[in-house]
């Protein structure tokens, strides 16, 4: 069992190396012709993010993987999200507009995290109209994450896909002083769409 | 905009594979990097690390050769060869990599897992050269060990607004700062205030470690315990947990944690210096022999193996009775080193050449005779000058260093060693009463 998941890791890990090396080679061309190719680059991304989770969650829904927790920074956090899909969306007419309004570091697993709500950011990207609203604030004992859009909303919040099930995953995973993260799906947010909450202790 | 200009910074690029070395190149110049050096391997790093300290190191996870870029942290933090202002850059394709880093004590600045865009490297290094700007007093009084002075930077820093963001880091520098000034209780209680927060392993490691140099041994155990069930990839935690089972004599169990780790680990050795130093308590000289040979002949890193290890070594072949090993390492250790040896050195290794060459040993050995009945020593000398004087019938040398070492700290460390030097010289029963007169005077202290 678990050696067939190390085959899968490194068969991963290798590709994933490999989607450096043309990331890289396309920067590189971008720069010397001034040239900008970043959908290319977007597509490589998108496939080694796409590798990643489905490796989180084999390991998730198989054997319950551990989380990797370090402090973070919720901020840098959606500068990362913005960097990863603004300029993507854009070529579609949407607008990703970042808040952030947290300013303590926050012990999470800054790379399943930042995945879960890129993730989150894809899906709004096929529903919404114009714009995707991406809003992190804190209380005192939780972390919000919430991404919403002017979609349609869900058309059905009881069935919950994959990446749904492995988000939910994720933020029980995260506990803290006894408590649990949590996700919540809802519609008619403030945008008139589809609403998607992280809350993490 | 970044903030930091990239092209007046030295870029070290660190990656045994042609190809990804060339595109971390190729991304780093896009970031606006104009000097970048390369190095594909570990030896190659240490080399132009040492020579030559760069601003920022991006440094893959694996190395090839059975080292890892964690490795090569560990290394350079080991020798002082990476200053706190440089920064220090993991690259990994691995996703493992995230749970070692939220693992152990030592961590790079900021890892980053590829593939990446320029954009997002370009974001992580003016991440942490805004970290590094904000400690950047801190780190100043931290190196010239002025503590107090570092310690009240953090304090500052803790209330201030900008600190929010570091309020992790902040927590973890009073840690390792207060453990660095031998203030083990204030390490304690700041460890404790991290756990308070979340329950990382390295915090909790860092509890452990501050017990076991308060001798709060049973406690230390309970909680080093806790780390090494719940993450079992954190190898540091075993060091430390082996540490804390020779502290309380339990060297099988020691040598058994180190030794499975250590497999895992090939190439660390000081992993193996603590493994060879278990195996000699536990009784197993060959492992030990053969660990420490191992050590002396590939721990390639110039000053790396020292003149401890030498004496270690040899002990370790006077303790398998093969004396002409043990007279050779010590023969063949350089004459200036041996004239440059401080008393205590002097004293280990005069009493093991007299124990693998009573002719080229003894006289030197009873010369410091003097010295050695009136001057406090470490525990492994104090074994050296014990046996050695064991050895020439020198009873009141020998009862004076078993005496103190019964009654110090790592009486429970060594005991079974001791007892069984004196076994070996028919006098158990000297043994025994001086065991007996170190009771009584811990009993009679405790009165008074």
């Amino acid at each position: 069992m678990h050696q067939l998941l190390d085959v899968l890791a490194s068969g991963v890990h290798d590709t994933k190396n490999q989607l450096f090396c043309a990331e890289a080679h396309i920067a590189e061309t971008e720069k010397k012709h001034g040239i900008d190719l970043s959908e290319a680059r977007y597509a490589i991304e998108a496939a080694a993010q796409r590798l990643s989770r489905t490796l989180t969650a084999y390991h998730l829904l198989r054997d319950g993987a551990s989380l990797a927790v370090v402090p973070t920074l919720a901020e840098d956090l959606c500068s990362e999200i913005a960097i990863d899909q603004q300029k993507h969306l854009a070529r579609a007419g949407i607008v990703l507009e970042v808040k952030c309004e947290v300013r303590d570091a926050w012990p999470l697993d800054r790379d399943l995290i930042a995945d879960v709500l890129n993730n989150a950011v894809q899906n709004a990207g096929r529903h919404a109209r114009s714009k995707i609203m991406l809003h992190a604030w804190n209380d005192d004992t939780c972390l919000h994450f919430r991404v919403e859009d002017d979609g349609s909303g869900f058309a059905d919040l009881a069935t919950r896909g994959t990446g749904l099930l492995v988000a939910e995953r994720i933020a029980r995973l995260h506990q803290r002083q006894g408590k649990h993260g949590s996700l919540t799906l809802s519609n008619n947010g403030t945008l008139g769409g589809a609403v998607f909450e992280l809350c993490l202790p | 905009m970044a903030e930091v200009d990239y092209s007046k910074k030295r870029f070290l690029v660190v990656d045994d594979q042609p190809m990804a070395r060339e595109s971390l190149r190729a991304i780093a110049q896009t970031v606006g990097a104009f000097a970048v050096d390369f190095a594909p391997g570990y030896q190659d790093a240490i080399f132009k690390i040492r020579n030559n300290t760069p601003d920022i190191i991006l440094c893959d996870y694996m190395l090839g050769d059975g080292r890892s870029g964690q490795q090569l942290l560990e290394e350079l933090r080991r020798f002082d060869l990476l200053p706190d202002e440089t920064i220090f850059m993991m690259v990994t394709g691995e996703q493992s990599y995230e749970q070692v880093v939220a693992a152990v004590e030592l961590v790079p600045d900021d890892y980053i897992i590829k593939p990446f865009s320029p954009d997002k490297l370009l974001l992580r290094l003016d991440r942490v050269a805004a970290k590094k700007k904000f400690f950047a007093s801190f780190y100043r009084e931290k190196r010239k060990q002025e503590y107090e002075k570092a310690l009240a930077i953090l304090a500052e820093n803790k209330g201030s607004e900008a600190g929010r963001a570091y309020r992790f880091e902040t927590l973890r520098q009073e840690a390792e700062v207060h453990m660095a000034a031998g203030n083990v209780e204030q390490a304690e209680t700041a460890y404790r205030n991290i756990l308070e927060k979340y329950e990382f392993p390295w915090a909790r490691a860092g509890v452990a470690k501050s017990l076991r140099q308060q001798n709060r041994l049973t406690e230390a155990r309970e909680e080093i315990e806790k780390v090494v069930a719940g993450t079992p990839h954190y190898f540091d935690a075993a060091d430390i947990k082996a540490n804390i089972c020779m502290a309380q004599g339990e060297h099988e169990e020691a040598q058994k944690v180190l030794d499975a780790v250590a497999k895992k680990t090939p190439r660390n050795y000081q992993r193996k210096r603590l493994l060879a130093e278990a195996a000699e308590l536990n009784g197993d000289v060959e492992t030990a022999r053969k660990t420490l040979a191992d050590v002396v002949a590939n721990d390639t890193m110039p000053g790396a193996v020292s003149i401890e290890d030498q004496l270690n070594l040899a002990r370790t072949h006077v303790g398998a009775g093969d004396l002409i090993s043990a007279e050779k390492v010590l023969l063949l250790m350089r004459e200036s080193e041996v004239m440059n040896m401080q008393l205590a050195q002097q004293g280990s290794f005069s009493a093991l050449l007299a124990l693998a060459s009573p002719a080229k040993g003894k006289p030197k050995f009873t010369g410091l005779r003097p010295a050695l009945l009136e001057t406090p020593l470490p525990t492994n000398v104090r074994i050296d000058v014990m046996h050695a004087a064991l050895n020439i019938n020198d009873n009141e040398l020998a009862d004076r260093q078993t005496k103190q070492l019964m009654s110090g700290d790592e009486a429970k460390k060594v005991f079974g060693t001791v007892r069984k030097l004196y076994a070996l010289h028919s006098r158990e029963n000297d043994f025994r009463e001086i065991q007996r007169q170190v009771a009584l005077q811990r009993i009679h202290h405790e009165e008074t």
